[in-house]
């Protein structure tokens, strides 16, 4: 029996170091340790035919074999496993740089979206409503209720669409064609934005475009002033192009505000020394505003004796080329996907 | 409009120092648009006179000689074209590295030394207008080269000096003087400069006319509304001729080319304080010594042609200026074709009047005809001018042509009223609408300095506007502030924001809507957003089976093929995938816009009118093409799906009408599908045969 014993260890022992993988292992378990024909379990169980003091000794002996090589075993087991695992490792392996999918293919916003709601957003946030007025406007709307009655020099700039049999109706030439109608649904105090799609009858090129959009805001409340036209333009600005950047007002004639000013900004591509898109000036014309003409609030039914105001307005299409970089105003309402799938 | 540096200086005392760019600096923060200063001798630069030592024929060219030039320094060969090329003659020769214009178009280039046809030539012998003299020396033919030998010049004598070209040109935008009839001269330039520099600006000098007995002179005006003011005076004994040199500079520099004395001078005067004035010979107004001019109303389809050789259409309210019995000229705008002055007139009539500005404009609008005496006056002259105007005609006259005088009396007929009452502006006032504090004595410096007067009474500013800003221009406290504020300097205003309510906005529902559609459509449907024009052609209407009687029309399209506005969106989609298609197998566009429907009423055409305009709903259209796919209303149904699911709607589909949809602003239908959920949205249809479907979605306001 000790000698069995001792040929069931060294025998043991001997094929534990040779085997490679757990397979070979599982195998060599069930060849000594399985529970029906086991060889060690065998000689376990044949320890029933020895005397009770016999027994003791020999149970003691088979017990610290079995113990031993127990532990071998387990400890093989483990070396194999970490193994495999190693292995595996590195079979599985995966460059997580290695661009495997095309990306899926998504749709684009038009820029001019992307502006206007960033615009919207800071202004909403700001407590401005958004108001949309028409597009195809009264003559009054346009002209007449923003102080430029007819025969007046400043229709001189605004090339103006008129519709066929329908007098006094025409495409609205900038977006101030909402301002009267604004005031007279919500009255003061106001605060107001309105965008969209403006129409001037001028041949297009680079830089000229018969459809464009405009963006605009107009404040009446009571005690506003100049200084708070400028406090907010610079709050715009510098929502717009960074905290850096400077603002500067100049005069200029709108027959809509009194006192009216245009509003420049610092140039962002050249930090105002003076390049290509600022025309070597420094500055970037951005805004038109001004404080309301009294003849505006009248026409909205406001009381001028309480209620002062100031408005601006500006090329958000312009906002756009300068932001993007596009050179071609025609680009925008090409639908052309080439641009489109830019943004 | 140009102004001349030199000519400014003449009415304002700058230092010597006071650069032009400084002036256009300081006119630009406060006063006008300047959008380029030129100076004239920068231009000449390596420029001088040559003398042409020889001219021989270019061996392999029959139109070029070959000139050995002496330009002081040395005599060196240039190859030139020049008709009037000729051996001693004075030219105006450009060195390498001046700049000149190429047959006096286009942008300057930069001359380099270089063989023409085999032959060296150093530089270029110049025609008048490729170096920016076309003006003062108009060119009689083609290949004309500049003779200069007339001036007797040391041959390599720079050029800038030998033309006495030393002037700075302001250009200023002509939109940023609409309201500012007075700076549509250079002395109206001077008074404003004046202020910004506070320097003082020099009196107009003028001479008041001394009125002669030789001829009766009889003006009537029938409609005082558009004349407010009629001025006229003859002068006796004039000869017409070339116009001195400094009068022929005067007018070059600013682009005005001279052509004889008389019209000269009245260029002059309306260049120098914006008055527009017209002369006469008086032999057209003539009858037995006695000269007769009348601003009368035209009769209705009356004809008269104008100086440019057009015969123009008049209405019953175009004002004509005759002699009595026929017209002479369009008031304020043109004369006619020979009551000009002709190289023989001896006595001329000059007039100076006020026109009424919205007649003007009316006229000058609807006859196309935009001279620069109809954008003066369609400004709002200052009626106290014309009287400047005729004295300062009449003194040039006199001084021009020796032996000249005036010949009748100075007629003026006069129907207007200067505005005497002061605008009244409470002191509070200023600091309310600039939002600070300015002191008083500021304020007041400020206003005087520009012309009004100021008087304090109980704490109220009572304001004299001076004549030449009262026509239209400042009426009102507002303008006043303006004033102030804009000599003051918007810089100098210390911005803050103002303290408002606290209060929500009042949502836009439709604008949130947009967002959230094209937000699903584009980044989770993968649709692309196109912005399209608002018209649409006749064709592409019909290709869609819609009616152009239905749609509206504009009366002045740009573009003649597309006059109509969209009922729908779909005929500029329909373009967007012809123009992209053949770059991809599949698009997926959307387009949200307003289209108009003027069968249906939208909002009113004025608060207190019944007229209303055509109606102007926000419509989606999307498009979807894939090459071989049979089916792709699947694609198009599923964004309607998705788009109705983000919204929280529920959404069935069902069969449509089978039949063309007759009206525009229903897409057709063949063979058609309709969206309907709560109500009926949109439609969904197969266009054609071509593999297109789409949305198109009305009325989307019913997110409740």
């Amino acid at each position: 029996m000790r000698e069995e014993l001792q040929k069931i260890k060294t025998e043991f022992l001997s094929q534990l170091q040779r085997l490679k993988n757990l397979a070979e292992l599982e195998e060599l378990e069930i060849r000594f340790f399985g529970r029906k024909a086991g060889t060690l379990t065998t000689l376990i169980k044949g320890l029933k035919d020895f005397s009770a003091g016999e027994r003791q000794l020999l149970g003691q002996l088979v017990n610290d074999v079995k113990n031993a090589l127990e532990q071998a075993f387990f400890e093989k087991r483990e070396r194999l496993q970490q193994a495999q695992w190693a292995e595996a490792l590195l079979r599985e392996a995966v460059d997580v740089t290695q661009p495997a999918l095309p990306l899926q293919s998504g749709g684009h916003l038009h820029p001019n979206t992307i502006i206007q709601k960033n615009l919207e957003d800071f202004f909403t946030s700001l407590g401005f409503m958004i108001f949309d007025g028409p597009e195809l406007e009264s003559d009054y709307y346009n002209f007449s209720s923003l102080n430029i009655p007819e025969e007046h020099p400043a229709r001189d700039s605004q090339d103006t669409f008129y519709l066929k049999g329908h007098p006094g109706w025409l495409m609205r030439t900038h977006t101030s064609a909402g301002d009267v109608r604004a005031k007279q649904k919500y009255g003061a105090p106001l605060r107001v934005i309105s965008t969209g799609k403006c129409f001037r009858n001028e041949a297009t090129d680079v830089r000229h475009e018969h459809t464009f959009y405009q963006f605009q805001g107009v404040v009446v409340d009571e005690g506003i002033s100049f200084a708070h036209l400028k406090g907010l333009l610079e709050a715009v600005v510098r929502h717009l192009y960074g905290p850096e950047a400077k603002l500067r007002l100049r005069p200029k004639y709108y027959p809509f505000v009194e006192p009216g000013v245009n509003g420049e900004v610092t140039c962002f591509l050249c930090q105002g020394k003076g390049c290509r898109v600022c025309k070597q000036t420094g500055w970037l014309e951005i805004f038109g505003a001004g404080l309301i003409h009294p003849h505006l609030l009248r026409e909205g039914n406001i009381d001028t004796s309480k209620y002062q105001g100031f408005a601006f307005g500006l090329g958000l299409t312009r906002l756009v080329m300068l932001k993007y970089g596009i050179d071609d105003i025609r680009l925008l309402e090409s639908g052309d996907f080439r641009f489109l799938e830019q943004f | 409009m140009l102004i001349s540096f030199n000519w400014l200086k003449q009415h304002v005392s700058l230092p010597d120092s006071t650069t032009p760019e400084e002036v256009a600096d300081k006119l630009k923060m406060s006063t006008v648009e300047v959008e380029s200063v030129r100076h004239l001798g920068k231009e000449l630069d390596q420029m001088v006179v040559g003398k042409v030592v020889s001219a021989d024929k270019h061996p392999n060219a029959d139109k070029l000689q070959i000139c050995r030039v002496n330009i002081g320094v040395e005599t060196v060969q240039i190859v030139c074209g020049g008709s009037n090329v000729a051996e001693g003659m004075l030219v105006a020769v450009a060195l390498p590295g001046a700049q000149v214009r190429w047959h006096g178009q286009g942008e300057p280039i930069v001359l380099e030394q270089t063989a023409i046809r085999g032959q060296d030539s150093f530089g270029m012998i110049c025609a008048s207008d490729e170096i920016g003299l076309g003006e003062q020396f108009p060119k009689k033919e083609e290949k004309e080269i500049l003779d200069l030998t007339a001036l007797g010049l040391r041959p390599g004598t720079a050029l800038a000096a030998a033309l006495h070209q030393t002037d700075s040109i302001l250009e200023i935008d002509n939109k940023s003087l609409s309201n500012r009839p007075d700076l549509l001269g250079h002395y109206g330039l001077a008074r404003e400069v004046a202020v910004l520099f506070n320097r003082e600006v020099l009196p107009y000098a003028e001479k008041t006319i001394v009125p002669g007995k030789e001829l009766g002179l009889k003006v009537t005006v029938a409609d005082p509304a558009l004349c407010h003011r009629y001025m006229a005076v003859a002068v006796a004994g004039v000869t017409v001729a070339e116009s001195p040199a400094w009068l022929r500079e005067c007018l070059s520099a600013v682009g005005i080319r001279p052509i004889n004395n008389l019209v000269d001078i009245t260029n002059y005067v309306m260049l120098d304080i914006g008055q527009p004035t017209h002369a006469f010979d008086a032999r057209r107004l003539q009858a037995a010594k006695k000269i007769t001019l009348a601003a009368v109303l035209a009769a209705e389809a009356q004809t008269f042609t104008t100086l440019d050789g057009k015969e123009r259409s008049l209405t019953a309210d175009t004002l004509l200026i005759t002699n009595g019995v026929a017209p002479l000229a369009l008031a304020g705008i043109m004369g006619g074709t020979d009551s000009g002055i002709a190289p023989d007139t001896t006595t001329v009539v000059f007039e100076s009047a006020t026109f009424d500005a919205v007649a003007i404009r009316r006229t000058s609008t609807r006859l196309s005809l935009r001279t620069d005496s109809a954008t003066r006056f369609e400004k709002s002259q200052d009626p106290l001018n014309a009287e400047r105007a005729l004295n300062k005609l009449v003194e040039l006259t006199l001084q021009l042509c020796p032996g000249s005088k005036v010949a009748s009396a100075v007629a003026d007929v006069k129907h207007f009223r200067l505005a005497k009452q002061p605008i009244e502006v409470p002191i509070a006032f200023f600091v309310e609408k600039i939002g600070q504090e300015l002191p008083l004595k500021t304020i007041t410096t400020i206003l005087e300095r520009l012309g009004f007067t100021v008087k304090e009474k109980k704490k109220v500013l009572l304001i004299g506007v001076p004549s030449w800003r009262a026509t239209r221009d400042v009426r009102i406290p507002e303008d006043i502030v303006e004033e102030v504020l804009r000599i003051y300097g918007y810089e100098n205003i210390a911005p803050c924001l103002p303290r408002l309510l606290l209060a929500p906005p009042s949502p836009n529902a439709l604008r949130n809507l947009e967002r959230r559609v094209a937000e699903v459509l584009s980044l989770e449907l993968g649709f692309t957003e196109v912005y399209n024009y608002s018209f649409v052609s006749e064709a592409q209407i019909k290709r869609l089976g819609g009616d152009p009687a239905e749609y509206l029309q504009l009366d002045n399209p740009i573009s003649k093929e597309k006059p109509f506005l969209r009922r729908n969106l779909l005929p500029n989609l329909i373009e967007n995938i012809t123009t992209n298609l053949h770059r991809a197998d599949s698009l997926k566009l959307f387009e949200i816009g307003k289209v108009f429907h003027a069968d249906e009423s939208g909002p009113r055409t004025r608060e207190q009118s019944d007229e209303l305009l055509p109606r102007q709903d926000t419509w989606l259209t999307l498009m979807y093409v894939r090459k071989k796919d049979a089916s792709p209303f699947w694609e198009a149904r599923r964004a309607a799906e998705t788009i109705c699911r983000r919204l929280g709607l529920a959404v069935s589909f069902y069969p449509g009408a089978r039949t063309r949809s007759t009206r525009g602003n229903i897409p057709p239908v063949p063979p058609g599908y309709r969206l309907g959920s709560l109500c009926l949205v949109g439609y969904m249809s197969f266009i054609r045969n071509s593999p297109l479907a789409m949305v198109s979605k009305n009325e989307w306001g019913f997110s409740r």
